[in-house]
Order: structure tokens, then sequence, then C-alpha cells
């Protein structure tokens, strides 16, 4: 209970101002009055004093005082506690690691519960995310998700703007190695994420000394990395916690499908006052998500290995898609794609044309030709993985010696390259592709028997499978033609699709040795690359015939612009988009976003395949409707390294194309990065706003708003009634009447 | 200045035979029972305009043209060229027409000239072989008449920078029945040749009798002119079927060096 005096409330403000100033006025003009009449100081004083009274009595009398009776609670300010849940805090710590300096500090908090209301919520990626409230009497534990973020301005701004009540303090726990505020004016960067919210944030440090570690700091790429050119990768080495470091040797390597890693680029960095930088030059020569092992070897006593090893996933982009194309002799089917190639601007395409054989009587000598020789040792070994596709038209392998490349070729395909191969009577069976280390990578079986036909002659229309009414690679086409295909003069005999493949369009007639519809169309994976089966050689007719003067012939472009975009991973050809979820952390649990495309629809499995070993570590089913909405999938704890998720839409005829995402998974990735504590920067933004930095033990000693009492019950009374105040300002009056009376003033 | 020719070639192996006699067969296959890949093979079919009848000495002409062309390189042509009129949908069904008369054309219809320009619209390449290029009126007519085909092309004389003239021969000038000018003319549309004027009668030195005789003589340089002519028809057919193949970077500085004598 609290008592306390009031005024009566039946005054407004104005009236008791002016009550009060001209209590205030006539005292002075008292004074004035006994300093002009001279009289004994006695005299005087008596006067004054009766006269303050007088008017004293008379303000009282105006006013009429009242006693305030009221009851109610004490209730706490509120304290907004935000909790570092980047990785870091998993990092050694005080004692202990910094996760469990965390539990103490907020341990130490929990008992100044009676005082302050404390909103416990975590900080890391965005806005504060509120975490479920400390229970009384029970040790405080924090198992929150850990992030690959520390962004404590995001989280301080979250606060600010929410619209529920303010905090009177927050209070921050964390290691100070902070995305923001940078280390560079934290206190300035506090203020301003808090904006017109102005109050303390206090900070308790979670570590204060650096671990003996010496780590891989930061991976920049010099500029955006192009396939086939030559870019720069800039390491930042740290050594740290009285580690000595003297050259750190440095290598990166590319993860593969399988196999070994592919060794990059390699260097030493020379470590000076705790850092260096090297630049290593590599060329990467697949476009795309491609992921970067770089290592370095640590010195003895490093305490963190973790941080050793960086597994990076860089987007490497192209200038233009390299395309080599290869035909074994000119036909309207040949020119047709060129041209196609070659007016593309964003096609760089090397060609070359079988134009004579060992048999041609040219009848000329060499001076008199345009020919030149066909260099295929060099284009399939060395400049091979200069090319982001190859395209085989009609090309047989025997006579030109590709056939002692294949497996190299097969090799390129597997390492992220494409591949196309067109119908004609040089390919497939017919170019003795059958049984050799490129069929393989093909998306269809070929018949390796003696007596196995190579085409059929018969006119045909092609028939969309329901995978191809669905793919997004022939909605082009499509939008042009419908579901109308030209006729077509006779198809390379195929066998069935290998598994994982997607058959887009069949042969009406002709059925594989397993009795289903022979392929026509087939598109398939095979490692990192992609390849495509076209079983015919007259896709020439959607550029020149009656039936493409329909559309001017627009219909051969969009075939092949979408043919050329899904062997290159073009978004708009995917059925749908992968993503990762917050990033992958080792040893935490995963979670994929599946984002399909519009129409998608039917049941989705996405395979999650190590990199290296080439091993499906998770496989996860999912039913999608069509409505194009995200679907989560929990890919449950990875181990560090690289990965491949791959989506198949679909099953059996309806199996569409697949579509894969590479990414990297970390035990701490940038937030083990740099492992030492920044406490100044936790002392920079606590001075920027009037708050204190503490050590996690002493969090309890942070000084707190005060409590608030809140009302429950409020009486009120008068002093005195009104006419005993009327009665006693009269009685003053009357006293000092006599008094001045006595003193000789009237 | 008069091109100066080698001797004549000598060839009779049995491939050449053979092509020579599938050239000349008169039995025509029907389109639909080709080898596979055939649909895709060079053809030189003549264009039909007006009431105008393909007959005479150079009517073997195209059967010629695709047997030379297959004995010397590694395209396929068709062996039995046919004829195609201007204003039949299937002028549409492949990229290459030859049209070459003698004297003065009766205006084309307008039927033959949307024909036509759906054919050039679709990126076909058309030949226009003058066969009296002497007296010059089927050049001057064929102009007049493409004119209305193609309002905005002009023709302009194209030499051996042109990839016409470097499509699988080096060849230093056009030559045909007739010696004529050294370049042809075209008219350029998306950077490549699509309509291609002759005024060397082209169609007049392929032609060959059912016994192996020229019915026309080649004047002034004789067999070694008709040899000339006979490359530059192969030229015109690599073109058709390679494009601008031999203009590319690979080829530019090899060919450059061959041009310039060097090894």
């Amino acid at each position: 209970m609290i008592r306390t005096l009031s005024l009566s409330a039946d005054l407004g403000a104005p009236a008791v101002i002016a009550a009060c100033a001209l209590a205030a006025l006539g005292v002075g003009l008292l004074a004035i009055e006994l300093f002009r009449a001279h009289r004994p100081r006695g005299v005087s004083v008596r006067v004054a004093l009766s006269g303050a009274l007088a008017a004293l009595g008379l303000l009282a009398a105006v006013l009429r005082p009242v006693s305030v009776v009221s009851t109610g609670t004490l209730v706490g300010p509120k304290v907004v506690v935000l909790a570092d849940a980047s990785r870091s805090i998993d990092l050694p710590g005080l004692d202990g690691t910094r996760r469990q300096s965390l539990e103490r500090a907020l341990a130490e908090l929990q008992k100044r519960g009676n005082e302050v209301r404390l909103s416990l919520y975590s900080f890391g990626i965005g806005p504060a995310e509120p975490v479920a409230p400390l229970a009384v009497g029970v040790s405080p534990t924090f198992r929150v998700k850990p992030v690959l973020g520390s962004d404590l301005a995001a989280a301080l701004e979250s606060v600010a703007r929410a619209a529920d009540e303010r905090p009177a303090a927050i209070v921050v726990l964390s290691d100070g190695r902070l995305d923001r505020p940078g280390e560079v004016a934290p206190g300035d960067a506090t203020r301003a994420a808090l904006g017109q919210l102005a109050i303390p944030v206090h900070t308790v440090g979670l570590a204060e000394a650096a671990p003996r570690d010496a780590s891989i700091r930061r991976v920049l790429a010099a500029g955006a990395a192009v396939a086939h050119q030559p870019f720069s990768l800039r390491i930042e080495i740290g050594c740290a916690g009285g580690l000595s470091c003297g050259d750190i040797p440095v290598i990166a390597r590319e993860l593969r499908d399988q196999g070994q890693p592919v060794m990059l680029a390699s260097g030493v960095a020379h470590v000076v006052e705790g850092k260096a930088t090297v630049e290593l030059s590599m060329t990467v020569e697949r476009a795309g998500a491609r992921i970067l092992e770089i290592s370095i070897q640590p010195p003895e006593g490093d305490e963190i290995p973790e941080n050793n090893r960086r597994f990076v996933s860089i987007d490497v982009g192209r200038d233009r898609v390299r395309v080599l194309h290869v035909a074994g002799r000119p036909t309207y089917d040949v020119r047709a794609l060129r041209m196609w190639l070659k007016s593309d601007a964003s096609v760089d395409v090397v060609a070359f044309f079988i134009l004579r054989t060992h048999d041609s009587q040219v009848q000329a000598s060499s001076d008199e030709l345009a020919l030149i020789p066909f260099p295929v040792d060099e284009l399939f070994t060395e400049q091979l993985p200069t090319f982001d596709a190859v395209v085989l038209q009609d090309f047989n392998a025997k006579p030109y010696g590709l056939d002692k490349h294949l497996k190299n070729l097969a090799r390129y395909v597997k390492d992220g390259g494409g591949l196309i191969m067109v119908g004609g009577q040089g390919s497939f069976i017919g170019g003795h592709y059958a049984d050799t280390a490129l069929a393989d990578v093909l998306p269809v079986e070929l018949d390796k028997g003696r007596q196995a036909s190579a085409s059929d002659l018969a006119w045909f229309s092609p028939h969309l499978t329901e995978a191809g009414r669905s793919a997004p690679v022939l909605a082009p086409l499509r939008a042009l033609l419908g579901d109308e295909l030209p006729d077509m003069p006779g198809a390379n005999i195929l066998g069935d699709a290998r598994p994982g493949a997607t058959v887009l369009m069949t042969h009406p007639v002709r059925r594989t040795p397993n009795g289903n519809p022979m392929p026509i169309l087939a598109l398939g994976e095979s490692g990192s690359g992609r390849t495509m089966a076209l079983a015919i050689d007259g896709s020439h007719r959607l550029l020149f015939s009656d039936f493409a003067a329909r559309d001017a012939g627009r219909a051969h472009g969009a075939f092949w612009d979408a043919m050329l975009g899904w062997l290159m991973r073009d978004p708009r050809f995917e059925p749908a988009v992968i993503d990762v979820k917050g990033g992958c952390i080792a040893g935490e649990d995963t979670t994929l976003v599946l984002r399909p495309l519009s129409g998608q629809k039917g049941e989705a499995t996405l395979r999650v395949v190590r990199l290296g070993s080439g091993d499906v570590v998770r496989e996860r089913r999912t039913s999608l409707d069509g409505s194009g909405k995200p679907v989560e999938l929990a890919a449950g704890t990875l181990d560090a390294g690289g990965y491949s998720a791959v989506v198949e839409i679909g099953a059996g005829a309806g199996k569409g194309p697949t579509t894969r995402r590479d990414f990297a998974c970390e035990k701490g990735g940038d937030e083990w990065a740099d492992s030492r504590p920044d406490v100044a920067r936790l002392q920079a933004i606590a001075a920027a706003t009037g708050g204190k930095y503490v050590r996690a033990e002493a969090a309890g000693s942070l000084p707190l708003p005060p409590a608030t009492q809140v009302a429950a019950e409020r009486q009120v009374a008068p002093l005195l009634p009104a006419w005993a105040w009327a009665i006693g300002a009269a009685m003053l009056l009357g006293a000092h009447w006599v008094v001045r009376r006595l003193g000789g003033l009237v | 200045m008069k091109q100066s020719f080698r001797g004549p070639l000598q060839v009779s192996t049995r491939r050449r035979a053979l092509a020579t006699l599938g050239g000349l067969a008169l039995v025509a296959a029907t389109p639909r029972a080709r080898a596979f890949g055939e649909e895709g093979a060079f053809n030189p079919r003549v264009l039909i305009t007006g009431n105008a009848r393909w007959e005479g000495v150079r009517t073997s002409a195209p059967a010629r043209w695709s047997a030379e062309l297959m004995i010397r390189t590694s395209a396929p042509a068709r062996q039995t060229p046919g004829t195609v009129r201007a204003d039949d949908p299937l002028l549409l069904a492949e990229p290459f027409a030859v049209w070459g008369a003698e004297g003065d054309v009766p205006p084309l219809t307008d039927r033959e000239v949307s024909g036509l320009r759906r054919f050039i619209a679709l990126g076909g390449v058309l030949l226009v072989d003058d066969f009296a290029p002497e007296d010059g009126s089927f050049g001057r007519a064929s102009r007049r008449e493409l004119q209305r085909v193609v309002p905005e092309g002009s023709p302009i004389p194209i030499g051996p920078e042109n990839v016409v003239f470097k499509s699988f021969y080096l060849i230093r000038r056009a030559v045909g029945r007739v010696e004529g000018p050294p370049k042809l003319q075209a008219v350029i549309r998306g950077g490549v040749p699509q309509i291609i004027y002759s005024a060397h009668d082209l169609t007049g030195a392929l032609a060959r009798g059912a016994s192996g005789t020229h019915p026309l003589q080649v004047t002034p340089g004789g067999e070694p002119q008709r040899e000339m002519a006979v490359r530059l028809a192969v030229n015109v057919a690599m073109y058709v079927l390679c494009s601008t193949y031999k203009d590319d970077v690979v080829h530019e500085s090899f060919l450059k060096r061959r041009h310039s004598g060097e090894p």
C-alpha cells in the first residue's frame, strides 16, 4: 500500500496555476511593501511571516489537498535477452564451450527474474526469434539450432520495430564475432539499428581468450568465376591464441561426383602477425554450382581442426556456351543445326564437319582445297574440357579415330560436360557406339548384336510421351506446335531408356526388345553431366518444310534452344529448384526445400548423393499437387563434405527429367572461420547505448531498470473538509491583519 | 585476265562409275524409299515458273551435279533430282533450288512470288543460272522478277573472299559453260548469300549425255574450264549444306596461308 498527497481533483490545471501565481504575487507585493516602509526588523519579520501564512492558508483553501491511498504490485520492466544462436557459440568459451557460458549467463539473469521480465530471443539470421521462456527453478539450457550467421543488427531492428511493449533494456549474450555490427564503429551501427528506441544495450561476453587455432578465415573470388577462364581465389589465413605459424601450405581442389577431388591450385601462405593472404589462380571448366575444397596444413597444437578445411560452393558462370559441333557429313540437318548455333549470340560454336571420306576423289591437289585436317586427337583430349557441350551429329566413330577417345568423352560427360547425339546413318549403332564407354553415358540402350539394325527407314510422326507433355524442356516447342510434330524420314534404332533417363518422344510403331515404345528423344544424367539422344536426322524439318512455314521455322530454334538450355542446366528448363534451408551444418538437421514449377505433379523422389563416393546418403519422397508450392524435406544430419541433391518428378512412363543442386556441408562454416572472440566490439556496443559489458558469470550484476508499481485500488480522502480550510484561511488572514495594525501598517 | 586451267583429270573408279550410273538412272525412286539420311541430302531441284518445261540437253545436269558431289565429297546427294514449281508447297520441302533459263521469262504470278518469298524467308538458297549469258536476257528478267520477291535485296558481286568460293575448293574465279565475269552476284540476307546469280551457264557445263559425252562445248577453256565449273557447282552445294562453315575462325588462318601460297 502506498499513501501519497494530491490536490483536489475538481480543479483543472489552469486554475491551480492561477491560484499559485496569485499567492506568489501577494507574497511578493508584501515584501515590496515592507522594504519601502522601513519598519523595525522585528515588525517586518512578523508581518512577513503572518502574510506568508495567510497566503498559504488561502492557497490551501482553494486547492484543498487530498490523501491518496493506493494498493497494487511491483512489475519488473521488460528486458529483452538476445542470445547468440550462431554456430560460433560451440567454440571454446570461458569455461567449456561458449554455449555453456551462455547457459551460465542465462542462469544468472534468471536470478533477477523477480525484478525484471525477461524475454528470451535468439539471433543469427534475420529478425530475432523468440525462444521458450526460462523455466523457474530449472537450470536453463540453450538448445536452439545453430545457424550460419550472427546478425545482431537485424535482431535489434526487429526488437525496436516490434508492435508490442517496448523493452526497457536489452541484454546481448554473444562472443562478439558478429556479422553486423561490423568491426568498424559498432556503436554507431547499434544506435542506427535501435532507431528511436533509446535504451541501454548491455553485453555479456561468452569468451575472452582466443583458442590456439590456425584457420581459413575467408575465401573470396576476385571477380566472377567464369567457366574456361582463369580466376583467382583470395584466401585469408589466420593464426591466433599464441599458435606459432610460419608458412602454411594451401591447396584448392574441386569435388567430383565420383573419385578423388581434382587439384586446381596450390600455394603457401606466409603468416605475419597472425594473418596471411594467398591468391590462387585456377580454371574451372564446368559452369554451375561447383564445390571446391580449400585446405591448409596447420602447425602443431592447432585446437580446432574443423576450420582447416573449407567446402565452398561457387557459382561458375558462362561467358558463352562453348559447343563442339562434329558432323560426319554435311546434310540439311547439319546445316539447320549449325545455322541455329551460329545465330545464337550466347553460343560459341567450334565446328568440324567431315567433308571428304577416305574414298572421295577430289580431283585436285591439297593446295586447291579448302579442307583442313580433322584434329580428332587434340579435340578429344586436351581441348575437350574447354567445351560445355559436344554435339555428335551423324558421326561414325570408327573411320575418323574417335573410337579410341570414347572413354575420354564418357569421362568428360561424367565430370559435368554435356553430350548430344543426333541421329543419322553414322549415329548410335550405325556409328559403332554400341558396347563402348560412350554408350554407357547415353540415356538409351544400344543393341550390341552383330545383326542389330541401325535404322528404320519408314516415315513416322514422333509421339510425345506423358513426360514430354509436362517437361519444361519441350514447353517452348509445344507452345508453337502443340502436340503435332512433322513427319520424320526414318529413325535410328534404339533400345530401352536407361534407368533414370527420361523419354520425351517415342516411335509410334517400333518397340524395343523389351516391348516398350522405342525412344526417339531421351534425356539422361551421367555423373555431373547430361546427355541427350535424338534418334532422327530430320529436325531440320522444323526449320524448313511446309510444316515449318506455319510458324516461320521458329520451332527449330525453340526446340534446340531448350535442348541446349536443359543440357546446360538453364533454370528455365528445370522442373524444380532445390534450396538448402539456412545452409547445411554438419551434424545438424538439414532441410531441403523443393520448389517445383507450377504444373509439376506426381511423386517426387529426392536423393542426396555424396560427392566423391557417389553414395546415396538420403532418399525422400513427396507428392506434388501441381500447384507449385514449395515442399520442405528433412534430410537429417550430414557429415562435412560436398553433396548433390537430385530430384526426379513422376514415375514410370511419366517420369520427367531430373534436376540437381550441389551444396557444401561444413562443421562450422564462416562461423568457425575466425575463432577469436571480439570483446572490444561488445564493449563498444554497450558503451554506445549507455549499457554495460560483463563476463557471462557476472550477468546477474547488470544494472537493470527498477520495477514499476502497478495500482490495483486507489482511495482519495480530503485532509480536511472545505469549510475547515476556509475558516483556517480566514483566521490566518485575520491574524495577519492584527499583526499589521500592531506594526503600524494599515 | 584469262583464267588458266590444268589438264583434264581422268577418273574411272568403281565408285565414280556407280555414282554416275546412279545419276543417270532413269528409274525415279519414290520420295519415301530412300536410305536413312538421304532426306537431308543435297538435291539440286530445278525451279519451274510459268508455263516453262524442263527439257533439253541440260536435264542431265542436276544428276551430274549430285554425282560429282558424292564422288568428290562426303556429302550425300539425290541421284535423281526433280523439279519443283515456284507455287508448289513442295518448294518449302528443301532449302535449295536452281532457276535457269535462256531469254526473257514472263512475270511471276502472285502465287509464285508468294512461294518464293516464303522459301527465301525460311532461309532457302536459290541459284539463278543464265543458260544464255551471251544474251543476258534471262539474267535481267530474273533480277526483275526476284526484285518482287525480295524488294529489299539488290545483288552484289561475290568473289574469292566469299564462303561460296571456299566451301570445298579454293576457287579464284567463277566459270561455267562460258567464262563470264570472274565474280558471281548474290543477294545477301542475314550475312549469307541467299540468291546467287551466275552469268556462266553453270548447268550447261554440267550437262552430260547418256553416253558420257558433253552435249555443250565449254568456251574458251575447254575441259579444264568444265572441271572448274564442276568445282564451282560442288562449292555451291557445300555452301548450301554447310552454310558459313568455312568462314569459321578455325579455318580462317589455315585458308589465308593457303591462299597466299604459304606451306
